[in-house]
């Protein structure tokens, strides 16, 4: 038996789930202090599930709360940032380009130093002992202890970092570090931002998952408990003390993998229907297809793997022109529920046009007398046609998909979509991101630039693929049933020697259900 | 006219549109650029026209692979550093520069080195787009000898080139980028304003402008940009512009070939009874075909956009699955004579086909 949380701004949701049944799911508000949110939700489905604390396997957790203390610019540490790569870069320090307001929220200690290899191991740079022993005690003197290192080239060769950080400890033994190769990939200005990220959520991580180990702590649950990431997949909850930002944009996949969970249907489009926007994913063999733009996060770019979603503007409180034709952007949003016609407001939402049509029953349908039955009529064909549109723009062929509707607005579709060869409205969709989170794997990557005249392609695979299968262990996967997920291969252009940047992902159960021995987590017995 | 800032995001743009999938991002040299306004004011770009004949100009940009470059940063001073080494290398006092090519982060290299030195930059190019080798340019085609030419590394290590012609200069040089940690700065192809006259593709700068506060103000799908491109592309060196077609990326595959990126990717129609289109990549997008027929070729101009906000997409960020429209833009009519044929045509780039203008097909 294991559970499913979703700890977001506003909701904490949680599901009991036994094998392949839900026993038992809640919506409660999330606490200010995190733990007293989730002792509630916990307590509410041990209760209406008659399970004790004991009897669970595993839980699972997907949380907005690293994303949104970035986007806030709250709880975030001071940072020293280091590059190694002079002399290239000079006069692009680290967060040259970020938002002047979390540049400071850091502190904008920014160093750069020699040293570093170039894209053929050749050194790019001497270290300079003298150098790095002024930026180590200027760090010092600041009392920083939250220190991120990139140097140039470092998914390649990560060895000038795993140098400096030797020194760092030297110092600063007391330093949280977080070594850029470990967090991202080739572009160094977007990896060294994910570094620095991380390295400023550190301090908050430990109060994360420390409250997340208190609140499961009281309710007398001894076993693993595991963090979802973008990928959807798991970290165990001491790698998320290590490497809070890979749980960015968790937040749709975990909606995208519960919709999967809920309706059985594998290779589908998910429609997750808010308030204001329905966010559009497809689901490959069951996970997100990802996008490949550069990911802005609280305005600073990034290349955190995220999926790809089409967003359109039409939600429950989209506002409806007065003949019908015309829905969203502009929504009411929350003030749905004041605002919208039902609900004895005087703007026309998508929300009146199907308690009009007789599609969903919310607020007083005696208050939508004056709707003319055309402009419902014309109202509802719009809506359909806006999905049709938006789910057409993300298959990948013409032929009809499936499309599961998830989220408080799927009401909103009456009737087949035409796009869809079907249309599915699984139960408990309202918790699909707890769900989604529940029955996340753990996967592994790793990316190396080789040269296949210098490695034969079979054994540089090999290469890589152990390196993720190392990280994928590190996260908590049971070995046995790791497997090779995903193989990238991008040749790089003006470069003779067939020079191939090669990225592999593995992905496996997680341990603590595959085996029968559950060790306690630290966090638990601390 | 004077360039400063508030011009820079919309000529990084209209670049980008222009690079025809090749040239590399220009965000860290968009960057860097800014830095350089900062600190010293407009930069003075000039016409053609008013270069005196005898004027000595140079031509400067990155050679390498733009994959090497997102880890190999420039450094804030060294395309000045670059000019200097021309100068003191060849003994000759530079008067204006002028880019390699208007597509991609080249287009702005000229623009830092000569608010540096405090000389104008000549508005134009020497391809009009993005081209993936120093033969293709009009400068070459047209007779510059390349050399003397010097190229800058990372380190400031400089070498000075004196070569018999372009194709010789374009071989040792990407032997030097290679050995030298895969990007370079290189100054070539010295002219006189008299030559630059004949040799250039004229306003391109400031059309690259132009375009990209167009694509900034119609941000939105393809079929909204369309009337307001023609119209932009008709008074302009190019002409004709074509919407070819709408969809997503079925495939993609490429390899290196001879240092290039090689591929293809295939795009599958929003409708369903058109069939699927595939576009030729060498660094740049250089031949589309629907069902097997011929509808773009270089030298034309093949721009890939993101679908839904119109946003030039470069090759080497296609991906499976991504929603794209495809334009097809006249070239300028320098590169549709014989002898610019010569340098350019699709045989050039190992095509068995011949070159028919855009607006005959």
């Amino acid at each position: 038996m294991h559970i499913g949380i979703d700890v977001g701004g506003t909701h904490t949701d949680a599901v009991l789930i036994s094998g392949d049944d839900i026993l038992a799911s809640t919506k409660a508000l999330t606490s200010a202090d995190i733990v007293t949110g989730v002792v509630n939700a916990l307590t509410t489905i041990l209760t209406d599930g008659v399970v004790s604390g004991t009897q669970i396997d595993a839980i699972m957790i997907g949380t907005t709360q690293f994303t949104n203390a970035v986007v806030e610019r709250r709880e975030l540490s001071e940072v020293a940032a280091i590059r190694i790569g002079l002399p290239s870069g000079e006069g692009l320090p680290p967060m040259v380009d970020w938002p002047a307001d979390i540049k400071a929220a850091v502190g904008n200690h920014a160093y750069m130093i020699k040293g570093g290899y170039l894209y053929d191991n050749w050194p790019l740079a001497q270290f300079d002992e003298a150098e790095i022993n002024d930026v180590l005690h200027d760090i010092k003197r600041k009392g920083l202890t939250n220190i991120s290192i990139a140097s140039a080239f470092s998914p390649m060769n990560p060895e000038p970092e795993l140098f400096l950080a030797e020194k760092v400890k030297a110092v600063i033994p007391e330093a949280k570090i977080t070594l850029s190769h470990n967090i991202g990939r080739l572009g160094i200005l977007e990896r060294e931002n994910a570094s620095i990220l991380n390295t400023a959520l550190l301090d908050f991580a430990d109060r994360v998952v420390d409250a997340f180990g208190m609140a499961i702590n009281k309710l007398g649950i001894q076993c693993p408990v595991f963090i979802s990431q973008n990928d959807g997949t798991l970290m165990n909850a001491s790698y998320v003390k290590k490497f809070p930002a890979l749980t960015f944009a968790s937040g749709p996949t975990n909606s995208l993998r519960g919709a999967f969970k809920l309706s059985g249907v594998a290779n589908a489009i998910v429609v997750d229907i808010g308030g204001t926007t329905s966010d559009i994913g497809v689901l490959q063999n069951g996970f997100p297809r990802e996008s490949s733009a550069i990911v802005d996060i609280g305005g600073i770019r990034t290349n955190f793997r995220m999926p790809d979603i089409n967003a359109i503007g039409l939600g429950g409180g989209s506002m409806v022109t007065p003949d019908g034709l015309q829905i969203g952007p502009q929504s009411v949003g929350h003030r749905l529920v004041d605002d919208g016609l039902v609900f004895g407001g005087d703007i026309l939402t998508a929300t009146d046009l199907i308690v009009a049509a007789g599609g969903a029953e919310i607020g007083d349908k005696t208050k939508l007398q004056q709707l003319s039955k055309e402009v419902v009529a014309s109202g509802i064909k719009t809506i359909n046609q806006m999905l049709d549109r938006g789910i057409d723009m993300m298959k990948l062929n013409s032929e009809p998909v499936p499309v599961i509707l998830v989220g408080g607005g799927a009401v909103l579709v009456s009737g087949d979509l035409k796009s869809a060869s079907q249309v599915l409205r699984p139960k408990h969709a309202e918790v699909a991101n707890a769900i989604g989170a529940s029955i996340a794997k753990i996967s592994g990557e790793s990316e190396k630039m080789v040269s296949y005249q210098n490695i034969p392609r079979d054994k540089a695979i090999e290469e890589v693929k152990q390196e993720a299968f190392k990280r994928a262990i590190a996260a908590g996967a049971s070995e046995v049933s790791l497997e090779m997920v995903d193989i990238e291969e991008t040749a790089i252009p003006y470069m003779d020697g067939a020079c191939t940047k090669l990225r592999i992902k593995v992905m496996g159960d997680v341990k603590a259900l595959a085996s029968t021995t559950h060790n306690k987590i630290e966090e638990a017995s601390s | 006219m004077n360039l400063d800032e508030s011009h820079l995001e919309d000529l990084a743009l209209g670049a980008v549109f222009l690079a025809t999938g090749g040239g590399g991002d220009p965000y860290v040299s968009k960057l860097l650029t800014a830095l350089a306004f900062k600190k010293y004011g407009p930069v003075n770009l000039i016409e053609v026209s008013e270069l005196s004949d005898d004027a000595h100009v140079v031509t400067i940009g990155g050679v390498g692979a733009p994959t090497v470059g997102l880890e190999l940063l420039p450094s804030q001073n060294e395309s000045f550093e670059a000019l200097l080494a021309y100068e003191k290398h060849t003994g000759r006092k530079v008067d204006a520069l002028v880019s390699f090519e208007i597509g991609g982060g080249n287009s702005l290299i000229p623009i830092m080195a000569a608010l540096a030195k405090g000389i104008p930059v000549v508005d134009g190019d020497g391809m009009g787009r993005a081209l993936p080798e120093a033969q293709m340019m009009t400068y070459a085609i047209c007779g510059a000898c390349p050399t003397p030419a010097v190229a800058l590394d990372y380190e400031g290590n400089a070498t000075l080139f004196s070569t018999k012609d372009t194709h010789t200069f374009e071989r040792h040089i990407r032997g030097l980028t290679q050995a030298s940690g895969g990007m370079m700065l290189s100054i070539d192809h010295p002219m006189t304003g008299a030559f630059l006259k004949k040799a250039i593709i004229p306003g391109t700068v400031s059309f690259s402008v132009k375009l990209g506060a167009l694509l900034r103000e119609n941000r939105g799908s393809a079929e909204q940009l369309l009337s307001p491109l023609q119209a932009l592309f008709k008074d302009s060196v190019y002409g004709e512009c074509r919407l070819l077609y709408t969809g997503k990326v079925t495939d993609k595959h490429n390899s290196v070939v001879g240092g290039f990126d090689v591929g293809e990717v295939t795009i599958a129609s929003f409708e369903e009874q058109t069939p699927p289109m595939s576009i030729c990549i060498k660094n740049e997008y250089l031949i589309a075909k629907l069902d097997g027929k011929v509808v773009a070729s270089v030298p034309d101009l093949i721009v890939i956009v993101e679908y839904e906000t119109s946003s030039p997409i470069n090759a080497e960020r296609l991906r499976y699955g991504q929603r794209l429209a495809v334009f097809a833009i006249g070239c300028p009519e320098f590169y549709r004579t014989p002898e610019a044929l010569k340098a350019v045509s699709p045989r050039c780039f190992g095509f068995d086909l011949d070159y028919v203008p855009l607006e005959a097909i």
